[in-house]
Formats: structure tokens, sequence, C-alpha cells
């Protein structure tokens, strides 16, 4: 076994030398099983051992990461020589904050092994082959423990044990030409958190639904976005929230700080502190402490995201959003920190979804959409096919719409065009926690 | 290493076991505007271990390797769980053992390349698309770079050490116009050479930053139904998302309805379609002579004649489809096991000039460069970067906001014409598939006309 140099011995050897570093350290063990097409398929066991280091020096900033925990020597070296040419470092690393703790661990996840997760895949894959025999049952469960280190010169530690617990579901029914993708996923901090069962009777609702085939004329129509789609919404508008393109001049919130931008019915709140939310932390990737911030109250723009290098350049406060990945990418050490929201949780409305699809007389319900975030979503621009989407008249679900895109701006969308929010907000994917959302006037183009 | 390797695979008891090594050194250079985001320089060291018992996987993934044969114990351990409750036992095609060292000469090794260097071309290229107009209030420039050495050993007598250089370049320029017009353009590029390949590169930057103003004069585009001229990177996506996803047999070899539609023999497109998965040419982007089961990649035809030929196989879909590898199993790091993918697909020449394609074309469309795409099997996306509109045989007013959509059994059959300018392509990005993203993949055609296109947008 070689030896490892500590972490600690790495921050004492800098101390002094450069104006500031960080070191933050990764050990991990995932256990991911995989089912295709309805059986077990592979076990895996992945171990991570990996370290990032950032220094300051002369005002610039060096990068440099490793998998190998006994060359203290090369990570530096390679560190320091980015730092002569890196970009400008305007802050410096926090010290030590108070932070109330964030439920991150349970024991439950940790003690969840192999033969466990097998068990959850079985449950499921069961009850759907009871469903229809005939379904393409792809499903992956994983359960994660995460050892956090970091440590900066200026007399930060922290250590954090984390644990997560991830489900994806994907159903492939074909039916001649007619192919049907439906897919769910949830990931949380804690085993209690992931209803399993509940997904299933989701998708087994869906599966029902598209039964038969409904055909949709191309206008500019009603469209109810489920809680699973509002990401269609909810993306462009986090990227104009970022305080980095805020900063650059790139967002059309920008220069709207105070202002009414979208309906008044519309608010949302960026949340790292929600006990046992697969993105929440006691303290963000560099140190700072996680906060609750609503971003748009009532439809005025209160707060944009920061990390520390972006706060610092634009004069603002960093938010606790500096993370090394967050959203779909996987988690990791290998990644400077940017700026990435927490939960993105947005207020419900007071309205039933049934009663919202029975006043709406023709609209779709759309489940999913294929081409996420390909396109100019700064602008707030987006255009979908509709992967999952029902034709719904009169509040009755006439059938699965296909072969359609729908098209429009998110900022006007919410602004001129919100028809309303359903009045429960549900959980998507471990990362949103929304209500469904329906908008006027969205372009829909059908060759149905 | 070798001995570690070797002693660990030959104590083994799986029915198959595989070791995959690998060492890389890495270095980024990004800016965002003026500033310079990220610079760095990295390395990595890890490994996989790959068991098969009783028919079911075990697989191991590492990065202490002292204690090889512990990791190799402990993937058959695990294979061990899986194999009693497998629905069908896993078997592998056979593949003859390849003993062999693939060393690469690089014109400039991006190891020897100082990070200054590095620092100092890409601060040009950025400072090219800044200094276009005032118009271009950022940009999104990006230079990676990432030299592996891979090692690739099997119970079955297969050890191979591979280099695999790769190196990308992205230059991306942020175009703002009054209050919310802001346009995105990037030109991106990639290749398995090393640093000369991204040299030389200015006139990508002007491109890129013209683009973006182009674009903030143009008009977003009605949704409808089109006749649309695709350009070769975006025909090249449009084949990679439409038909390559589909022919990968993993998706295929445990559906027996999907085999059924999707039967060797059925017409999929005009006689003079030909779709091609090609194996390895070397210097592009991704191309290697073995993948990571250590088959050597060689050339498939997925359409011959418009007519469906063959699916793309790792060794396990391979033996149970009756087909032979011909490399497509391939994993994005050691990270992950190999997984059937495509390296380089494209549809082949055809014999039509351009000018002829739209000539006759009432009222339509061209796109040109790819943002991206995605499929599900029967639906699928791609995303143009620009679009001109087609009136009365001429290109006419440039178009934004360009996103095509397709079925797979219907819009191969539209395409009607295909051009004789035939392009191979790499990008900075690559392809995503199972978690594994981003794989180095190029993307090629001549341009093609496609009727019937749906194209989003907002209602006429």
């Amino acid at each position: 076994m070689t030896s490892q140099i500590r972490a600690g011995h790495l921050m004492e050897e800098l101390s002094g030398k450069v104006g500031g570093a960080e070191l933050y350290e990764l050990r991990s063990l995932e256990t991911p099983v995989s089912f295709r097409a309805g059986a077990l398929e592979s076990v895996k066991t992945v171990e991570t051992t990996g370290r990032a280091l950032r220094v300051i020096h002369e005002g610039r900033m060096g990068f440099s990461t490793t998998t190998d925990l006994a060359d203290g020597k090369t990570l530096v070296q390679n560190a320091l020589q980015s730092a002569q040419f890196g970009g400008p470092a305007p802050f410096e690393f926090p010290e030590r904050q108070a932070a109330q703790s964030v439920a991150c661990y349970d024991p439950e996840v940790e003690g969840m092994d192999a033969a466990a997760l097998i068990a959850l895949g079985e449950e499921v894959v069961d009850r759907l082959k009871a469903h229809d025999p005939g379904l393409q049952i792809d499903l992956s469960a994983s359960s994660d423990v995460e050892q956090i280190t970091l440590l900066n010169t200026s007399g930060l530690e922290i250590e954090d044990r984390r644990t997560y617990l991830n489900l994806g579901i994907e159903l492939v029914r074909t039916r001649g030409d007619d192919i049907l993708v439906l897919w769910d996923s949830a990931s949380s901090h804690a085993a209690s958190e992931i209803d399993a069962m509940a997904m299933v009777d989701r998708l087994i609702e869906r599966l029902r639904w598209a039964e038969t085939t409904a055909k949709v004329e191309s206008k500019a129509m009603p469209i109810v976005f489920s809680s699973l789609a509002t990401m269609c919404l909810l993306l462009p508008l986090s990227e104009g929230l970022d305080g980095r393109n805020v900063y650059e001049g790139a967002s059309p919130l920008g220069e709207k700080l105070g202002q009414q931008v979208l309906d008044r019915r519309f608010t949302l709140v960026d949340d790292g502190r929600l006990d046992y939310a697969s993105l929440s932390a006691p303290y963000d990737d560099e140190g700072t402490p996680t906060a609750k911030k609503t971003l748009v109250e009532e439809g005025i723009v209160r707060q944009f995201l920061y990390d520390l290098k972006t706060a610092a350049k634009a004069g603002a406060r960093p938010t606790g959003n500096g993370f090394k990945a967050g959203g779909f990418a996987d988690r990791s050490f290998r990644l400077p920190p940017i700026i990435k929201p927490a939960t993105q949780v947005v207020l419900p409305g007071d309205k039933k979804l049934d009663d919202m699809l029975q006043e709406l007389g023709e609209t779709i319900l759309v489940e999913s959409v294929i081409g996420l975030g390909q396109g100019n979503t700064l602008s707030g621009e987006f255009s979908n096919n509709v992967s999952t989407g029902f034709l719904v008249r009169n509040g009755e679900v006439v059938g699965r719409v296909k072969n359609t895109m729908i098209a429009g701006n998110v900022y006007e969308l919410l602004k001129h065009q919100l028809i309303g929010l359903s009045d429960r907000a549900e959980w998507v994917f471990g990362l949103l926690h929304t209500p469904a959302i329906a908008v006027d006037g969205v372009g829909v183009t059908s060759q149905g | 290493m070798r001995d570690r390797i070797l002693k660990a695979l030959e104590q083994s008891g799986a029915d198959y076991a595989e070791i995959r090594v690998e060492r890389e050194w890495r270095t980024k250079v990004a800016y965002q505007g003026r500033d310079l985001e990220n610079l760095e320089a990295s390395s990595e060291l890890g490994g996989i271990v790959r068991c098969l018992v009783g028919g079911g996987w075990g697989i191991s993934v590492f990065n202490t390797l002292d204690e090889m044969e512990e990791r190799v114990e402990d993937a058959q351990r695990i294979a061990k769980l899986v194999s009693g409750r497998v629905s069908e036992k896993v078997e592998l095609a056979p593949v003859d053992p390849v003993q062999d060292e693939v060393r690469v000469a690089l014109e400039k090794d991006p190891r020897t390349v100082s990070l200054q260097e590095k620092q100092a071309l890409l601060q040009a290229y950025n400072e090219l698309v800044l200094g276009h107009s005032d118009k271009i209030v950022s940009t999104r420039c990006r230079y990676t770079d990432s030299f592996k050495e891979v090692t690739i050993a099997s119970s079955q007598g297969t050890y191979i050490v591979e280099e695999r250089p790769d190196v990308t370049l992205m230059l991306g320029a942020m175009a703002r116009e009054g209050d919310g017009n802001v346009q995105l353009a990037a030109e991106s590029d990639g290749w398995a050479l090393g640093f000369e390949a991204v040299e030389g590169k200015e006139e990508r930057a002007r491109t890129a930053a013209q683009r973006a103003l182009d674009l903030l004069k143009a008009k977003p585009v009605t949704g409808g139904v089109y006749t649309a001229v695709l350009d070769q990177r975006l025909a090249g996506v449009f084949i990679h998302e439409a038909f390559g996803h589909l022919c990968e047999a993993d998706f295929i070899s445990k559906n027996p309805t999907l085999q059924q539609v999707l039967s060797p023999g059925r017409r999929f497109g005009m006689d003079e379609l030909n779709v091609v998965e090609e194996g390895y040419l070397p210097g592009q982007r991704g191309n290697f002579k073995y993948d990571d089961e250590g088959t050597p990649r060689t050339k498939t035809y997925l359409i011959r004649d418009g007519i469906l030929e063959g699916f793309l196989h790792s060794r396990e879909t391979a033996a149970r489809m009756g087909a032979e590898p011909k490399g497509n199993a391939r994993a994005v790091s050691y990270r992950y096991e190999p997984i059937v993918r495509m390296r380089n697909t494209y549809i082949d020449q055809g014999t039509v000039p351009l000018d002829e394609m739209i000539k006759d074309v009432k009222h339509g469309i061209y796109a040109g460069y790819a943002f991206g795409g995605q499929t599900e099997l029967e639906q699928f996306t791609f995303s143009a970067g620009y679009a001109r509109e087609i009136v009365d045989g001429k290109l006419g007013e440039m178009l934004r906001d360009v996103v095509l959509t397709g079925n797979i059994f219907e819009t191969l059959k539209n395409i009607d014409r295909i051009g004789d300018d035939l392009e191979i392509l790499g990008s900075s990005g690559g392809c995503g598939k199972g978690g594994q993203y981003p794989l180095g993949v190029t993307v090629g055609s001549p341009h093609i006309r496609i009727q019937n296109l749906t194209i989003g947008g907002r209602a006429a």
C-alpha cells in the first residue's frame, strides 16, 4: 500500500508560499446495480479517491486534480504552473463560517449493499411486468457514500459525509412501428425519501394514457407542463439567474433586479438547505454556507446566484452556489467550482391539476421532451419534440401526441401567457420541486 | 504493471476476466469573455475489472492499483450475485486474442507543449472573437487536450497497450443587441492528433463571431413542415441521431419486438442511401486501433443501397445476435464498462451538386452547423446553429432557433437528394449514452435534402 500524503500536510506546505490555497478531497464508494430487459445485468462497485487543488498566486488562479493521493508533488507543481499564467482571482478563500446542519447522511443508505439494491430493483420490475409482460424494462439503482474534505489556507476545515440513493427507470413499449419510451428518476440523501412504488404507479398511468394516439393541429395553443416537464421552462430561467451570465451582460434579467419580469403568481426559490434533498449540503464546494434564497418573488427578480469568483467581480455576496457539479452532471472532484443551482423550488398555485385541465378545453399535457437545452436557452427560447405528451379535451385524456414540436420563449410565456400553477408541487429527478405549469400561446407544430 | 495485471488475471477463477487501466495527462484552457476562466493541468490513474461468472457481470472500478488481485476477486464475488439471477446467460462472441503496443508519433505532443503556449494561443483566438464587433459581449472559448495510455488485458490472452491522444477546440461567440436579443454561435473541432491540429484556426474564430452577429438580425423560424437542405455537419448529426443510435445492438438484442421492426433487409431509404460506420480513421477524433474490449475496429455498413444491413455490436450483443463484433464496444473512461457505441458514422458520397439541390426548392430551409441532437429510438431532434430561407431556388434571409425533428420510419425515406461533397467532422463535444459522456466520435455526410421535415417554432 503506497502511503498517502495527508491533505492537511499539503496545506501546511503551501501556506505562506502562495497567496492562498484550497484542497478538495473526495473518497467515495458507489454501488450501482443495473437491470436490462427486466433482468439483472450487472453489479458494480466504484471506489474513487481524488483531489483538486486551487492556488492563488500573485492574484492568479491555478488548478489541478489528481487521483494519486501519494503524489502531492505533481499536484502542487501542476497547480503552481497553471497559476503562473492563470486567470484573475480577485478573492480570498473564506474562513470557516458557522452553518446550521442540513441532513445529508442516512445510515440506511450506507447500509444498502448490492443485495438490497437488487431487491429494490426486482420489486419495481415485478410490478411493471405484472402490468405488461411485454415491456422492456431497464433500471439502475445505486447507493453512494461520499466523504468530502475541504481545507484552505484561511483555516477552513470541513469534513462531511453524505449518502445518496439513486433510482432510474426506463420503459420501452414497442407495438409495430410505434415505440413509446417513458422514464423517471429520483435521487436523495435518504432512502425514505424515494418512493419507488409511487414512481411505478405514475409510469403505469402514463402507459394507460398512451394506449391510443391522438392527432393534434399545428397552431398556438395552451400547454400544461407537468411537474416532470417544467425543466423545459426552468432551465432557460436558471441560466438567466446565473450571476456569471448577469455579470457579462448575457442575461436578459441582468438589469431587471427589483423589476416585475414575470407573472405575479410565479415565485422561484433556490434552496440549498432542504433536508435530504440530493443537492443540499451545509456548505458549497468552496466553503460558503448554503442558503435558501428567493430568486423571483411574485414575478419580481430578487436575487442572482454567485460563487466566490463571480461575486467578487460583480461586487455581490456569494450565495453558496459554488459547486463542482450539479444537476445531471456527475458529482466529481475534477472540475473547478462554478455557479450551479441547488434545489429549485417553484411555489404551487391554488388549482387542482384535474380542474385546470378541465377548464382549458383542448390542451396538451407535456410529460417529457427531447432536445432539452439544445438551442438558445440564454434568450429564453425553447423548441422541443414532445417525447411524452397527451392530448386532453375537457379534462379527458384523448391519447398520446407524437411527431409534435412545441416552441416559445420562456420570458414571454411566464409573463404574459401564464394560465396558472397547480396546487401540488412534486419532486422531479430529486433536483426540482415544482407544481405543473400551464401557459397559453405555445407554438405547436405537428405531423401527428 | 504488466506482471501485476497478468498475475491477477491468472489467479482469477472467473469464466472471463478483463482489466483495463488508464493513465491520463490532460490540460484545459477556457475563456469566458475577457477572463481566463480555467487553466488546468491534471493527471489521472485508474482501472476497471470486469468478470463474467455464470453468465453475469461483476465490475469493480478503482484508483488505487496496488491491490489488483483483490479487485479481481471483488468483481468475481459480485458477479456470482448476478449469475443466479440473469434471465439469459451472457456469452461473448469469439475474438482472436491480440498482443500489441500502439505508440503514436505526434507532431507536437501536448505533454511537451507548455501551458503558457496553449493559453497564449487560446487567448489570441478569444481576442479575435471579442474584437470582431462591439456587439460581441462575451465568448465561450475552450481548448482541451488529453493523452491516455490504455492497457487492455483479458484472461483470453489479449494484452494491448494503446496511446490515445485527443485535442479539441471550441470557439464560441455571444452577441447581444437591445434588451433581450442574445445570440450564440460556435465553431468546434476535435482530433486524435497533437497541438498542431488547433493552430492556425483564426478564420474559425471570425466565422463564429460573424455568425453570432448575423443571428442578431435573423428572424425566428416559423414552425411548419419544410423541404430542408442540410449541410455536412448537420446531416452528420442527423444520421448519428436518427439512425446510428437505433443500430446499437444493446437496444435491440434483448427486445424481440424491436428486432421484428428492425429486421435486416427492411428498406429505410432510396437506393442511393448508404450509411457507413467506419472503424478506424487515424487522426480523426476518437479514432484508435482497438475498442475497449480489445477488438480491432473495422468498417461496417448500417444501410447499403437503402436497405438495413447490420448493427453495431459488443462481444456480448454479437454473441446474442449471431454477428461478428467489429470494435464498437467503447468506454468513455476507466470508470465505465464498454457499451455499444458509434465511431465514425456517415452518409456516403452521392452525386448531386449543392446548387442543383437548392435550385428546384420553391420554399424551404437551408440549415447548417449543429448545436446538438437527441434521440429516443423512434423520434429524434437535432438543432441547427443557423439557417437560411430558400425561396424560388435561391438562398434568402437568415433564420434562427431552428430545431428539426423526425421519425425514424419516415424521415430517412424522405431524403431525396444526396450531395457530392462528403466531409467527416470531429467536434469538441461528444456523444452521450448511459451516463457516459463525452465520447469522441465523428459525424459525416455530403449535403442532403429531406422532404416534409418538421421544424418547431412559433405559429405562423
